[in-house]
């Protein structure tokens, strides 16, 4: 089988296990090209009816392409779409302006999601990470599961292959399904290439700049960059020695760094 | 020779000669009062900067930067203004318990090992370690820390928070410490045994104060803690065998902090820095008019064109720039006083295959004054939370060993390495 369509058939797989299995799921879009691909994928394993639904976290910072792209194709993929947003925490005034990287972070992603789950009484949520993104990706697992406080122990993760993830979650748990887990950058790429999936235009250069990985405008630094279309992205790819989250500050280990750090004044 | 000849080392971070000297004397350090009348103990140099990741992997390799790499927690990526955290995997040079053959090493809480490597041994990394798992090897070895609830470091954000916080977190620390350490002790057959206690610098940075006066609230609370180490201190000399060697050390040494000084603040007002924006700004911000940054604590860099993206200094006005630089670091006054006691080019102080990435300077201060890079600085001075500093030339050495072992009469922790190996 060609590499893409033995991806695509796994992550399928995968997906319709998910739903089989755990019923109430759903899936978080961050409007980034993995995400979406992840959409793509799910709308594919349900032809074209995704019957669970589609999380976007706002956390009010995104670039407003991000917005007007979820619009549209929300609406085209006749998504059900749900919007969260820490509403408390922005409230009180925590961003990215008064507070440090992690700070912003895990309130206004983590903790929406955390509400969200609570709330919303998910059992799975599927994301679409992959194990070559970054450092502390690589132990992830297909089917992961959190406790009522999120920590993710991951000694405790159920054996692999996910053809035993049927482990049971304790009450107040869920699991994260990671249906892209075995993609790499360049396979996200040509996949969208192939399939002909729309993209946000943050990834194409403009004025010798591109973004390589979206998220918040205020954490989200563009590559030097002369790729405008797929082909030469691709190409770019397969020539670059540096890291994809690069232009992402939010490195979770580097903040973490910063954060002990500065406690003892070398920041 | 002994076929059973072990070596132990405990490593007290940022611990002053001077202050292992009071303690003993006063009673409160009393195992360490004999061990030093047993043994060599000499006051020792620390590393330029005296900070714990270049003195310790210096102390480890007993290579000097410009040859380990390791000149900061942070660094900026060559060619780039982009700041990283160097860490083990940068460190070029084979730190001491790889030379060992045949016996385990145990090596625990060494600062700037994260993340644990293979060894013929167990490693458990030290500051800064953002992850247990990846801290430790082996990794079957996690699930008994958690048990024996070791953390890798004290939360120095309490510290910030309340001090009573802060106090409590150290003592747990330190607790989880010395249980695993037993564990360690008794559970393997080893040759070498590495401890680092860390928590000495992080109550010396917000209390030293409490130590210097004997009216302060936490004046107990600090010697108290000393007389804990020292009691564990104690109990591992009590455990060595006539034949082992033992060697108690620390990586710098501390003082009463008077004032902090931003040299980025100071680069800013002398001209020599321009920020494309402020507040909020990074090292990716640094303007084309730039001819020199700091990075922390206390490292000077020209911003030469042949380095850096934005840089502008031709190699042949480098050393025109160095000149200004000193003359406008001995000039730097306040209240009265000369704050840098000494501007060293990186010549003077590092050689190497890795000279290159060397800071052009690097500055010691006077007494009292602690230097900080801080890029977002929009002052000069400033008196902070913190009441202690490190120094350069007060750390201290304690060896302890059989007939023959070698130790310098004024040690650096370039001689670690070497005394290791006198000991064979």
């Amino acid at each position: 089988m060609e590499r893409l369509d033995e991806l695509e058939s796994k992550s399928i797989y995968i997906i319709r296990e998910a739903y089989y299995y755990f019923k109430d799921i759903g899936a978080l879009w961050s409007i980034g090209k993995d995400s979406t691909a992840l959409l793509w994928l799910c709308r594919k394993a349900f032809f074209g009816r995704i019957p669970f639904p589609i999380i976007h976290i706002d956390t009010g910072y995104k670039f407003s392409q991000i917005y007007s792209f979820r619009d549209k194709y929300s609406n085209e993929w006749e998504l059900n779409l749900r919007i969260v947003r820490n509403e408390e925490a922005i409230r009180k005034g925590i961003g990215p302006h008064n507070n440090d990287k992690l700070k912003c972070c895990g309130e206004l992603k983590t903790n929406a999601l955390k509400k969200l789950v609570t709330e919303g009484g998910y059992k799975a949520i599927l994301l679409g990470i992959r194990r070559d993104e970054h450092g502390i990706r690589a132990k992830e697992r297909y089917f992961s599961p959190r406790d009522l406080q999120f920590a993710w122990d991951y000694k405790n993760q159920p054996p692999e292959l996910w053809d035993q993830y049927k482990s049971e979650s304790e009450d107040g748990t869920h699991v994260r399904v990671h249906p892209l887990l075995h993609w790499t950058e360049l396979d996200i790429w040509n996949y969208i290439k192939r399939e002909d999936i729309p993209f946000i235009e943050l990834y194409r250069a403009v004025d010798g700049k591109r973004h390589r990985s979206i998220g918040c405008y205020t954490c989200c630094e563009a590559i030097d960059s002369n790729a405008k279309d797929i082909d030469s992205i691709v190409a770019e790819l397969q020539a670059t020695k540096t890291q994809e989250r690069t232009g992402r500050s939010q490195d979770k280990e580097d903040a973490y760094m910063m954060q002990k750090l500065r406690a003892l004044g070398y920041m | 020779m002994f076929a059973n000849k072990r070596t132990i080392i405990i490593g007290l971070d940022g611990v002053p000669y001077s202050l292992v000297k009071d303690l003993s004397a006063r009673g409160i350090m009393p195992n360490m009062s004999r061990l030093i009348k047993d043994g060599i103990f000499r006051q020792m140099e620390s590393s330029i900067p005296d900070i714990s990741p270049v003195a310790w992997s210096s102390i480890i390799t007993g290579n000097n930067p410009g040859e380990h790499g390791i000149y900061g927690f942070m660094d900026l990526v060559p060619g780039t203004y982009s700041l990283y955290f160097p860490n083990f995997t940068n460190l070029h040079g084979i730190p001491f318990w790889n030379y060992r053959n045949g016996r385990k090493s145990i090596i625990i809480n060494v600062p700037s090992t994260y993340p644990a490597g293979q060894l013929n041994g167990i490693l458990i990394s030290g500051f800064v370690a953002p992850d247990l798992e990846k801290a430790v090897y082996p990794p079957s070895l996690v699930n008994e820390l958690k048990r024996l609830n070791y953390h890798i470091d004290v939360d120095s954000e309490k510290g910030h928070q309340s001090m009573e916080l802060f106090i409590d977190d150290l003592n747990r620390t330190l607790e989880a410490r010395i249980e695993t350490y037993r564990y360690l002790w008794d559970k393997e057959d080893w040759g070498l045994f590495m401890l680092v206690f860390t928590g000495t610098d992080r109550l010396e940075h917000f209390l030293w104060k409490a130590y210097e006066d004997n009216t302060h609230p936490y004046h107990n609370t600090f010697l108290k803690y000393f007389n804990t180490i020292d009691e564990a201190i104690g109990e591992i000399a009590w455990k060595t065998h006539p034949e082992d060697s033992l060697i108690i050390l620390s990586d710098h040494g501390f003082e009463r902090m008077k004032k902090t000084i931003y040299i980025n603040y100071y680069l800013r007002k002398t001209g020599f820095l321009k920020l494309k924006k402020t507040p909020d700004t990074s090292y990716d911000d640094i303007d084309e008019e730039t001819r020199a940054f700091a990075l922390e604590p206390n490292r000077i860099y020209v911003n030469t064109a042949t380095k850096y993206p934005r840089g502008s200094v031709k190699e042949k006005d480098k050393d025109v720039i160095i000149g200004d630089l000193t003359d406008a670091f001995n000039a730097l006054e306040v209240e009265g006083e000369k704050v840098i006691k000494q501007v060293y080019r990186k010549e003077e102080i590092y050689t190497g295959p890795l000279l290159d990435r060397a800071p052009d300077l690097v500055l010691i201060s006077n007494k009292g004054f602690d230097l900080k890079a801080r890029l977002q600085a929009e002052m000069l001075t400033e008196n902070t939370i913190f009441t202690g500093k490190h120094t350069q030339n007060d750390a201290f050495l304690v060896v302890k060993g059989s007939e023959g072992c070698y130790a310098p009469e004024n040690p650096s922790v370039f001689d670690v390495f070497g005394i290791l190996e006198s000991l064979g």
